[in-house]
């Protein structure tokens, strides 16, 4: 079932004194199935983060609609939750408060926030540490706050955006699979943007490549590859396909653009 | 080894023990007019006698309200007029200048005209403080909620904060650290402001008692209550950083 439809999607940001509106997206389009993961890779500025946002109701589309479950998405809710990759903590809250920030938003009681907040937390494995403040924290356990509050307001869609950006590469395999296996518990829809051509292909049920600035969508390549997928499956042949398909696409669209983002080509 | 006493606390006692020592020596002598100098023991004697008397217990009862009465209310309004500065254009032209402007003047002119406007009783001295107090209150409230990070903001909105919500999860609790900075800031200039007011004019007050002190020529008195005076501030400063400790834990750290 089609559950997230981005159509025709355009936006230009307001021109800076003097200049003309920068077009950072022009004619996007996109489809989503109820529980599908999807991961969007695109040269670095193609507007990625942009397209993100608009589907969080962060910023308003110059034209086009986004729609869920067939009504058109208008405002920020309960039912898109962001993960972001500088991870959007708040220094002063602990762990178990950073939880409940969606909650509290929602009006949600007290003590039914504090049970919802734990659920999650047990779930990215930071049970101990919920008193801790996110300066205690490592890069990884923050990401993983990120990730228990986005959870905590029960979306239907998580939009993370490269979430494990921050982190170094062993950390980030860890997480990706972690992240893997939380989905497979109960299937939200994730959109997840990335760098890490190899993260885009172990993740995803699709992998959406977009085109230099201004952002299209280019290609989508479904990836087939069983699941629930362990580590070592980076190593298999048909990954590797995947791996040289996905290379070959972005290298066109990357020279086009010339840059690549933090020259993270390589991966 | 040497766990128990930190050296440099020993070199710093020692030198406060030597510096009385010579006073003592200086002013009980009369090597220096001891009504002007004093010498310690004098000044212990004196904070005796204004105590027992309970001259000094109602003097300061006096000034500790009229503080009390002009810096919460300039706690609300600076926080709040800070708050408006940093968020909206209106009042910040409206009247920001009027606060760089007043941050700047001496306030301590402005004494003789609040004492005419509010009278020579215990108003006019909360009045001074509250004007002492609110200038930096504010201008440390507009300064923190200028740095608060536009990820704080970001988070909220994308769980659908309204603009109240934004004000209270993630701008004022994140510009916290910055107002309690301007509350110790505050404090001081309000001490100041109230003690001076007195000295002007009053009929109750530390600051009444060290004017009437000084025409007196007593040297040792003013000691005795300037050192209350400070004392009093040393402990609002202490009690401050207490609770921005654990208000803020993770800035205090830093
Ligand atoms: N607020 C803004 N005002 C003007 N231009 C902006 C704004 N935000 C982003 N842009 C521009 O829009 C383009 C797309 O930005 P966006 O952040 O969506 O890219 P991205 O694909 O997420 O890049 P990256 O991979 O580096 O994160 C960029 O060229 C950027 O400079
Ligand atoms: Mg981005």
């Amino acid at each position: 079932m089609t559950q997230l439809v981005v159509q025709g999607l355009r936006l230009e940001y307001p021109a800076a004194r003097g200049g003309a509106p920068f077009l950072a997206l022009s004619d996007v389009d996109l489809a989503v199935e109820k529980g599908e993961f999807v991961t969007i890779v695109g040269p670095s500025g193609c507007g990625k983060s942009t397209m993100l946002m608009l589907i969080a109701a962060l910023l308003r589309p110059t034209r086009g609609a986004v729609s869920l479950n067939g009504q058109p998405v208008a405002a920020p809710g309960p039912d898109r939750a962001l993960v972001f990759q500088d991870f959007a903590l708040l220094p002063w809250r602990n762990v178990l408060k950073n939880v409940e920030l969606g909650l509290e938003m929602q009006g949600v009681a007290a003590a039914k926030r504090t049970d919802i907040a734990r659920k999650n937390i047990d779930m990215v494995g930071l049970r101990a540490f919920e008193r801790h403040y996110p300066h205690q924290l490592s890069g990884g356990m923050r990401q993983r706050v990120g990730i228990a509050r986005a959870l905590s307001v029960d979306p239907e869609v998580l939009l993370m955006d490269e979430p494990f950006g921050a982190l170094d590469a062993q950390i980030r395999q860890v997480m990706g699979s972690e992240l893997l296996h939380i989905w497979e518990r109960d299937r939200k829809t994730i959109l997840f943007v990335t760098h890490d051509i190899d993260e885009a292909i172990y993740l995803a049920d699709r992998i959406v490549v977009m085109s230099a600035s201004p952002g299209r969508v280019v290609q989508q390549i479904k990836v087939d590859l069983p699941r629930p997928r362990g580590l070592s499956i980076r190593t298999s042949a048909k990954f590797n396909e995947y791996r040289e398909t996905l290379w070959n696409l972005l290298e066109e669209q990357v020279r086009q653009s010339g840059s690549w983002a933090r020259g993270e080509g390589g991966a | 080894m040497g766990a128990f006493v930190n050296p440099r606390w020993l070199v710093g006692s020692a030198a406060v023990a030597a510096f009385l020592v010579v006073w003592q020596i200086v002013g009980a002598n009369e090597i220096i007019r001891s009504d002007l100098v004093s010498y310690p023991t004098e000044i212990a004697a004196s904070a005796r006698e204004l105590a027992a008397s309970g001259e000094l217990g109602a003097n300061a009862l006096a000034t500790l309200r009229e503080f009390a009465e002009g810096f919460a209310p300039a706690i609300v309004v600076g926080v709040l007029l800070g708050l408006g500065f940093a968020l909206s254009k209106i009042v910040r032209n409206l009247f920001e200048p009027l606060f760089v402007a007043m941050y700047t003047a001496p306030l301590i002119a402005f004494v003789p005209l609040l004492v005419v406007w509010f009278g020579v009783g215990s108003t006019s001295k909360s009045v001074t403080t509250f004007l002492a107090a609110v200038v930096p209150i504010a201008i440390n409230t507009t300064t923190g909620v200028r740095e608060t990070q536009e990820s704080w903001i970001r988070a909220c909105r994308a769980f659908g904060a309204t603009r109240a919500q934004i004000v209270a999860k993630a701008i004022l609790p994140g510009a916290l650290p910055v107002v309690m900075a301007g509350l110790r800031l505050a404090v001081g200039r309000a001490i100041v402001g109230v003690v001076a007011a007195e000295m002007y004019v009053s009929t109750l007050g530390v600051g009444r008692l060290i004017q009437t002190y000084s025409t007196a020529g007593r040297a040792a008195e003013i000691f005795v209550l300037v050192g209350v005076v400070a004392g009093f501030g040393f402990v609002c400063v202490g009690l401050l950083r207490v609770l921005e400790n654990r208000l803020a834990p993770w800035r205090a750290r830093a």
